[in-house]
């Protein structure tokens, strides 16, 4: 099942529904390479919360989403991912080093507002 | 079947099986039949041989000095030896033996001074045996043999249960230590701290992570200080814990401040090698707090001595 990207402002949301097969990642990670310049967008959330596994192909493909996005002007965050998933995850090697995480989404909008609002500080 | 039959498994299929063990067999019921007489009239002086004897020793101070307990294992002994003569070797049997033996747990009585006087009361009916048996001295060591069984019976019944109480014993107080070892504490709005003590083991190492994450979902937290000051040693595999520990409470959103790595573990940590680098580290607590507080966007202002204290509140009139 195709995960569905919603805009919202500056930023695009796609909150996975279900678990997603390697088919559906692929696609999440070309539209949202594809939105995140149509839309210029500066924040990209990726809500994970419902998931309960994270494979070495999904954690990939959440990277390459994450510096994709980077290199198209967009932050991402990835928010929700469950004690029992990130214990998994860290014995696997899968530790998303210099990607941004937050425990929920309300947490990861601030991180993403607050990161936006530095760099435009920055920029002017 | 009473609990504690229940708890060291002791069913009436066991209970044949123990007998098979010892090869009980029914002949053996007659020839204990035999000498029912004689034990139960002595009873009350194999009893005192018994007493006499763990009298002597200092290892079975706990039940001798315990008047109390020694009232009741005196008694109890004494039903022993009637119904080692009665034949009847069910689950009512298994049950008296299972009860002093408990007795014998509580007052600590070691499973080698147990042996000891036990044997010292087999010899004082053997030797009984041996006397009026002395025209048919086969037929008295027979006799002696099958009893005996019933005796090995019985010592297997105590030590199972000496053993069993002493590992309920044990697995109450780890569960005790369990429960006490990993608190994790929420010291401001976002902010856990997390002092470990002791050793970590991989149970314990895993147990922690899954304890901080938890609680970093149920407080929302946002920054977690860890403090290790407390712990004994830290070797590449606690380090490695640490290591993970921290990975994935950053997965869920949290970071992570460790502090308290004394001089001698931060020098073995560099000469094992150990890559801390992706960890913040702060000397000492107060320095991982306040940290901590910065990051959060606390200020801590020390209240100014001029400020109203106690007792000179300004009058408002």
């Amino acid at each position: 099942m195709p995960v569905p990207i919603l805009k919202q402002g500056e930023m695009l949301i796609a909150s996975m529904q279900s678990n997603l097969d390697d088919q559906d990642l692929m696609q999440l990670r070309d539209e949202i390479a594809e939105k995140v310049g149509r839309f210029k967008s500066r924040g990209v959330v990726l809500d994970v919360s419902i998931l309960d596994v994270l494979d070495s192909f999904a954690t990939r493909t959440l990277r390459t989403i994450a510096e994709t996005a980077r290199l198209r002007g967009a932050e991402t965050v990835i928010v929700g991912i469950q004690p029992d998933v990130a214990i998994a995850m860290v014995q696997l090697g899968l530790t998303l080093d210099g990607v941004l995480t937050a425990l929920d989404f309300e947490e990861g909008m601030e991180i993403l507002v607050a990161s936006i609002e530095r760099s435009r500080q920055g920029g002017g | 079947m009473s609990s504690d039959l229940e708890r060291l498994r002791l069913s009436p299929h066991d209970i044949e099986r123990r007998k098979a063990f010892v090869d009980f067999r029914s002949d053996d019921v007659t020839r204990i039949a035999a000498i029912k007489d004689l034990v139960v009239g002595n009873a009350e002086r194999y009893k005192s041989t018994f007493f006499d004897y763990l009298a002597t020793i200092d290892e079975a101070s706990g039940l001798t000095r315990n008047r109390n307990l020694l009232e009741q294992a005196k008694r109890l002994k004494h039903e022993h030896l009637i119904a080692m003569v009665q034949g009847d070797y069910g689950s009512d049997y298994v049950e008296q033996r299972v009860k002093l033996g408990m007795l014998y747990s509580r007052a600590r009585l070691d499973a080698r001074v147990f042996l000891g006087a036990f044997h010292v009361l087999m010899h004082a009916v053997g030797a009984d045996i041996t006397k009026q048996y002395a025209g048919a001295p086969q037929d008295g060591f027979e006799r002696f043999m099958s009893l005996k069984k019933i005796g090995f019976l019985d010592i297997g019944l105590i030590l199972d249960v000496l053993v069993a109480e002493r590992e309920r014993t044990i697995n109450l107080q780890q569960d005790a230590i369990r429960e006490l070892s990993t608190p994790v504490l929420q010291l401001r709005e976002r902010l856990l701290i997390l002092p470990m003590i002791g050793v970590i083991d991989s149970m314990r190492a895993k147990q922690l992570t899954d304890g901080l994450l938890l609680s970093i979902r149920a407080n929302r937290a946002k920054i977690v200080v860890m403090d290790i000051t407390g712990v004994a040693a830290v070797d590449s595999k606690v380090a490695n814990h640490l290591i993970q520990t921290v990975a994935a409470a950053r997965l869920m959103g949290a970071n992570v401040i460790v502090t308290g790595i004394s001089a001698d573990v931060a020098q073995s940590l560099v000469a094992l090698g150990v890559d801390l680098s992706s960890i913040r580290t702060m000397n000492d607590l107060q320095g991982g707090l306040e940290e901590a507080e910065r990051l959060l966007g606390y200020r801590v202002v020390r209240i100014d001595d001029a400020a109203p204290g106690f007792g000179s509140r300004p009058n408002r009139d």
